[in-house]
């Protein structure tokens, strides 16, 4: 009896994987998304009043007849159904028009080589912000269409610093280190914290080394540049005396940040422009905020203009991807008249250089104390260093982050980063 | 197929025949039972997991893999990302598991009794934590543990502590944290499986042994323990595989900071798949790391359970 | 003595049940406030309940989802303790050495990371696409079909049915039932308490389901809450009035299902049945 079930049963399982393996490698090759041109264009971005309300404009202006759906997803669930998506070769399901993150960019673009469709011949790339080039191009083929920037300035409460002895004049063209002095002073005379960070995103140190045109890895987007690399050191002493100067609230989620600002318990919020609708949230704050230049790091070649976050549009390699790039070229890639309606409709701020000649981009925001908003941004938008992203910049930064901790606990600065750069290199072959 | 099965069984077959026709029409209709269930784990489990295996063997950026042989599973060794992972999940299992089957074996005797008052109320009171989104779980624990957060207070209050506790950036006190998150996510769950085996407890049983004298004590360890031995095996192996496979409270919560203090295996493949530049192959590698660890300690539960005998 | 026995257990189950429910009224009362109010960690009731559901329901597609949850989960409910009882039945009342490797074999499907065979999955479903549209990508069957057949309920009725007495069995065939008809007519009464718990994890598991929907399913009438949820905490500026409305909205039906099947829990109600 023993015998005799164990081998049928053994027989049954491996018949059933038989077939079953057979049928689903005979599938295979039918799968994927050949097939004529759809006459539904779909796209995918994430945030409804941002970018997905920026394409709805689009749609609108567009002159020639289009069915465009719109599909509303987290950023970390596209992220996610596109790799998936894509690695299966099923190009089923997939949209023609993607949103998708600078600093991520390189790494769909390198992954899957042929997934993406160059926009060369429907967009002029020197068109845009120059910062924008490196991460949404690859081999010098043009693949994304740069959208929104993340140009960084420091959010500042008028009125906490009025009260410790500073105007706008003392926080523009300011290091760092100024910075952390003018922290300290108004936390002894308000007794308010200067900044809210949570010790672990380091989206701060990228915002400092940015602005002197340093990353993570060198200008090849793949060699890893931790140990010796000055600009890091410096944003990581920075962030060490931050933390140590007894002005940081710290916030363990995105909630919590925003509440520190809104709760008035901080005096500046050093950010990417995006940053603006939360605080105008708060109403009861109306005319107590203005924007300076971001600090800048101590050291040759710095400017007081950085990045932080930022998306591009791209096109998938699918049926359809003609009409979907003639989409984005007509709208996003070359109207100026888009981008007017851009700034009054949705408050969104593009990286397209020569709509920032329009009326729209003069307009004075009343929150903000009648200050250009826009203007001051789009200025500060190009004299943003060019740097290469690569492809690394999240696995690098959770090695960072841990011997950020370290070095915040009492390792020496050049044993953080040494290590860093071991366990980057090995981890990163 | 047919004929391959009538060849090998032949001989068996005739012999058996004779003695047992009845016992083997069961064991067809046995199978009949399991059928579809053996189909579907095939498609729907095996089949991608022999494709998972394969890839295990294979390394590269998105799709550009190439086979390297065992050399994902030698850089295992090496990787001091994936040990921490690897460290960190084993405490949680070590400390989490056992406390969390006591506890849930605990409520459920407490909340059997037909006795008590409200205790449709207590139940489900204890069991919602487990379904509330995780989203919103995640911002009330961090208020709770934050610095100035309740918890502390409490603490401070008690005179437990003098100074505020850095629940969530003390490598330490942010594995607690993570420990005391998932305990109580899913006691109640494991409560339920309890809850309806008790049902099946014969209650005469008590009965005899309040008569015999036995304390609520003894009547728990000799009684209760015994007759749900196959529902503990069950539960203790199912919060090993959900301990072992632990991703969203790490994500939502301390997103595996502060450094990697508190970062399990389950994080690290979905940062190899998602977060970085996704590397399959060494993501898949490490998911039968888990495969492997989970066969282990399940073997060893099922032999210390005295399950198949 | 006993007396204060009683008194401790409901001291101890109400500091468990405060500890437990906390959360929950949390949710409850962020409801009822502006998005603002939430993150600064106001903690009394507001006045703005009305403007988050408002949003929610015409701005959001909420009921949309709710029908697409509720579909999927109630399905895959019914198929999962069907194909699952009958499979762990099986495998403990016709246990042979054969059998017993393939329940153990069967096991191995539940220890793998779902994360890991995920794509392999996509690609698979991909093909069925392919050949037959109807329960390909981007269907709510496809967001069905590989979670109604899992080695966990199998396990887990096995066990249970470990605790059955197996003279019903018997008896049940000196009666002239057929196999089908003592598990229909005398295994699935008799184990209502099993299926109960089933029910409630089955259905938890279903309504909450993530990862798998969320890549599986495509067009936005398609999803269901766990990806609304997601996609509304999506944007720079999260509105989290209306997202706690949706997690409260989102909660309830499990905790209903919840409620109604543990009053099957009676203590002493097997005693009868076998006597």
């Amino acid at each position: 009896m023993k015998y005799f079930s164990v081998r049928k049963s053994w027989i049954l399982v491996f018949a059933i994987m038989t077939i079953f393996t057979l049928a689903a490698c005979s599938s295979d090759e039918t799968g994927g998304g050949s097939g004529e041109e759809p006459d539904e264009i779909t796209a995918w971005a994430w945030d409804p009043n941002f970018n997905i309300a920026a394409l709805e404009l689009a749609k609108e202006s567009y002159e020639k007849d289009i069915k465009l759906k719109i599909i509303e997803n987290a950023q970390d669930d596209i992220v996610q159904k596109l790799n998936t998506g894509l690695s299966s070769g099923t190009m089923k399901g997939m949209p023609n028009i993607v949103l998708i993150e600078d600093q991520r960019a390189q790494s769909f673009l390198k992954a899957y080589p042929d997934a993406f469709y160059p926009l060369d011949e429907y967009i002029n790339p020197d068109d845009f912000a120059a910062y924008k080039l490196a991460p949404t191009s690859l081999d010098g083929k043009q693949y994304g269409l740069p959208f929104d920037t993340g140009v960084t300035g420091l959010f500042f409460r008028t009125d906490y610093l009025k009260e410790a002895g500073y105007t706008m004049e003392d926080l523009s063209n300011i290091t760092w280190e100024k910075y952390i002095e003018i922290g300290k002073d108004v936390k002894a005379k308000t007794g308010k914290d200067m900044i809210s960070l949570d010790p672990n995103d380091l989206g701060l140190i990228r915002v400092m080394i940015q602005s002197a045109g340093s990353w993570y890895v060198k200008e090849d987007g793949t060699t890893v540049h931790l140990k010796d690399n000055e600009a890091l050191k410096k944003a990581f002493q920075n962030y060490k005396a931050m933390m140590e100067a007894d002005f940081v609230k710290a916030n363990s989620d995105w909630s919590q940040f925003i509440a520190a600002f809104n709760s008035g318990d901080v005096a500046t919020v050093p950010s990417g422009n995006w940053i603006g609708p939360s605080i105008e949230a708060e109403a009861s704050q109306k005319g107590k905020w203005a924007v300076a230049q971001i600090p800048r790091l101590d050291m040759e070649g710095a400017v007081n203009a950085s990045n932080q976050g930022g998306s591009s549009f791209y096109v998938l390699n699918i049926p359809g991807k003609e009409k979907a790039a003639e989409f984005l070229a007509e709208t996003f890639g070359s109207s100026k008249q888009f981008y007017q309606d851009l700034v009054l409709d949705v408050g969104a701020l593009g990286t397209y250089k020569p709509a920032s000649e329009g009326e729209a981009y003069q307009a004075e925001n009343e929150y903000f104390g009648g200050q250009k908003l826009i203007s001051d941004f789009s200025k500060w938008m190009e004299e943003i260093p060019s740097v290469n992203y690569g492809m690394h910049t999240y696995a690098i930064e959770d090695i960072l982050a841990a011997e950020m901790q370290n070095y915040l606990n009492g390792k020496s600065l050049e044993d953080a980063l040494a290590d860093a750069q071991a366990q980057a290199e090995a981890q990163l072959k | 197929m047919g004929k391959a099965m009538n060849n090998t069984g032949s001989i068996p077959y005739t012999v058996k025949k004779k003695r047992k026709s009845g016992g083997l029409k069961k064991n067809y209709i046995g199978w009949f039972f399991i059928l579809i269930a053996v189909a579907g784990i095939c498609l729907f489990y095996f089949y991608p997991m022999v494709q998972a295996l394969l890839l295990s063997f294979q390394s590269g950026m998105g799709a550009n893999l190439e086979y390297v042989g065992l050399d994902n599973y030698i850089r295992l060794f090496s990787d001091p990302t994936f040990i921490a992972a690897l460290t960190n999940t084993m405490i949680y299992l070590l400390v989490q598991v056992p406390v969390m089957i006591v506890l849930a074996l605990f409520f459920s005797v407490l909340l059997n009794d037909a006795t008590l008052k409200f205790r449709g109320f207590f139940r489900l009171a204890i069991f919602l934590p487990c379904v509330t989104s995780l989203v919103a779980y995640a911002v009330i624990f961090k208020y709770l543990f934050g610095v100035d957060g309740l918890v502390n207070r409490f603490l401070i209050d008690l005179s437990i502590t003098s100074e505020p506790l850095n629940w969530l950036s003390d490598p330490l006190l942010a594995k607690l944290t993570i420990i005391i998150a998932i305990t109580w996510r899913w006691t109640g769950y494991n409560m339920i499986f309890y809850l309806s085996a008790l049902q099946n407890v014969d209650k005469s049983m008590y009965e005899a042994a309040k008569i015999d004298g036995a304390s609520a004590l003894q009547q728990f360890f000799y009684i209760t323990v015994p007759m749900l031995k196959p529902i503990i095996l069950f539960t203790s192996i199912i919060s090993t595989i959900g301990t072992l496979q632990i991703f969203d409270e790490i994500m939502n919560i301390t997103n595996g900071g502060p450094g990697n203090a508190t970062l399990s295996i389950s994080m690290y493949i979905y940062n190899l798949s998602f977060e970085y530049t996704p590397d399959f192959g060494y993501a898949a590698t490490v998911s039968y790391v888990i495969v492997i660890l989970v066969v282990l300690l399940s073997l060893i539960q099922f032999k210390v359970a005295g399950d198949n005998k | 003595m006993r007396k204060l026995q009683r008194i401790a257990t409901y001291i101890f189950l109400s500091i468990a049940a405060i500890v437990s429910i906390f959360p929950f009224l949390w949710m409850l009362v962020s409801m009822t406030n502006k998005s603002v109010d939430i993150t600064q960690g106001r903690l009394l009731p507001g006045t703005h309940l009305f403007e988050n559901l408002t949003v929610l329901f015409q701005q959001v597609d909420m009921v949309t989802a709710l029908v697409n949850s509720t579909i999927i989960a109630v399905i895959t409910t019914f198929l999962t303790l069907l194909i699952g009882s009958l499979a762990g039945y099986g495998f403990e009342i016709y246990r042979t050495p054969g059998k017993d490797r393939i329940f153990n074999i069967l096991l191995l499907s539940m220890m793998i990371p779902f994360a890991a065979i995920m794509i392999p999955l996509y690609r698979l479903f991909g093909g069925i696409s392919a050949t037959i549209p109807f329960l390909g990508i981007d269907t709510l069957a496809a967001a069905i079909l590989p979670t109604i057949i899992t080695a966990f309920f199998i396990f887990f009725f096995r066990q249970n049915t470990k605790m059955f007495a197996r003279d019903l069995v018997e008896a049940g065939r000196i009666d002239g039932l057929s196999e089908l008809g003592i598990f229909f007519r005398i295994y699935l009464p008799t184990m209502k308490t099993s299926y109960a718990a089933a029910a409630i994890i089955a259905f938890m598991n279903s309504w909450n389901n993530f990862l798998w929907p969320l890549v599986v399913l495509q067009s936005p009438e398609k999803q269901t809450i766990p990806l609304l949820i997601s996609k509304l905490g999506a944007g720079y500026t999260p509105d989290f009035g209306v997202i706690m409305s949706a997690i409260v909205i989102a909660t309830l039906p499990t905790a209903i299902v919840f409620f109604l099947m543990q009053k099957h829990f009676v203590a002493g109600m097997m005693g009868s049945v076998k006597g």
